[in-house]
């Protein structure tokens, strides 16, 4: 399980590169919100794996956090854009 | 048993490496949030189907199930809502099929 994990870890952190490039690259706020959201799915399966590694589930309770607050974080980021858009800001 | 739960592991993560590469190298915001879609979908339920193999509670097997629930619901919701933003925000259609505007005219 140790190896598969750190190939999982291995895996995950080229895919949050990947994700950290495109937050500080991205033209438009909904290019970040994108790449936000995929870092804190990344961290979510983190989590999970990191679990299952150590076979004891007393942080598997932050998951939930973690994908509720992305929610959140994602639709309050997007009614942002859309207003600041209906206000004729331009970006 | 624990190799199966390693492969449906190492299976999510490169689910969401592959995301992550869809993310930095498509050419459009609407690209980048189709190729995004499948690291909350796919590569989350791999991860926590590796976990519910793996760990021997029922606790996490209900909280791995009620994470899996959480992103299925709240992934389309989220993309929808950020979809209109940019639509609203870019004024233009990819190409020269505007469904949205074309409704929205019919209906006014």
């Amino acid at each position: 399980m140790t190896a598969f994990a750190a190939l999982a870890f291995v895996l995950l952190a080229g895919g949050s590169v990947c994700f950290l490039t495109r937050l500080f690259r991205g033209p438009s706020i909904a290019d970040r919100v994108i790449a936000l959201d995929g870092l804190l799915v990344t961290v979510i399966c983190g989590i999970m794996i990191e679990v299952t590694r150590e076979q004891s589930i007393t942080s598997l309770d932050t998951v939930l956090i973690v994908a509720l607050a992305a929610f959140i974080g994602t639709s309050v980021l997007a009614r942002y854009a859309e207003r600041r858009s209906e206000e004729g800001g331009g970006d | 048993m624990d190799v199966i739960a390693g492969l449906f592991m190492v299976l999510g993560a490169a689910l969401v490496l592959i995301a992550g590469i869809g993310v930095a190298r498509s050419w459009s915001i609407y690209a980048r949030m189709h190729s995004v879609a499948i690291a909350p979908t796919l590569g989350v339920t791999s991860v926590a189907v590796g976990l519910a193999l793996s760990i021997r509670s029922t606790t996490g097997y209900v909280t791995a199930f009620l994470v899996v629930i959480l992103l299925l619901v709240t992934g389309p919701v989220g993309s929808h809502l950020l979809t209109r933003a940019v639509y609203r925000q870019m004024q233009s259609a990819l190409d020269s099929v505007d469904e949205l505007a074309r409704d929205e005219s019919s209906n006014s």
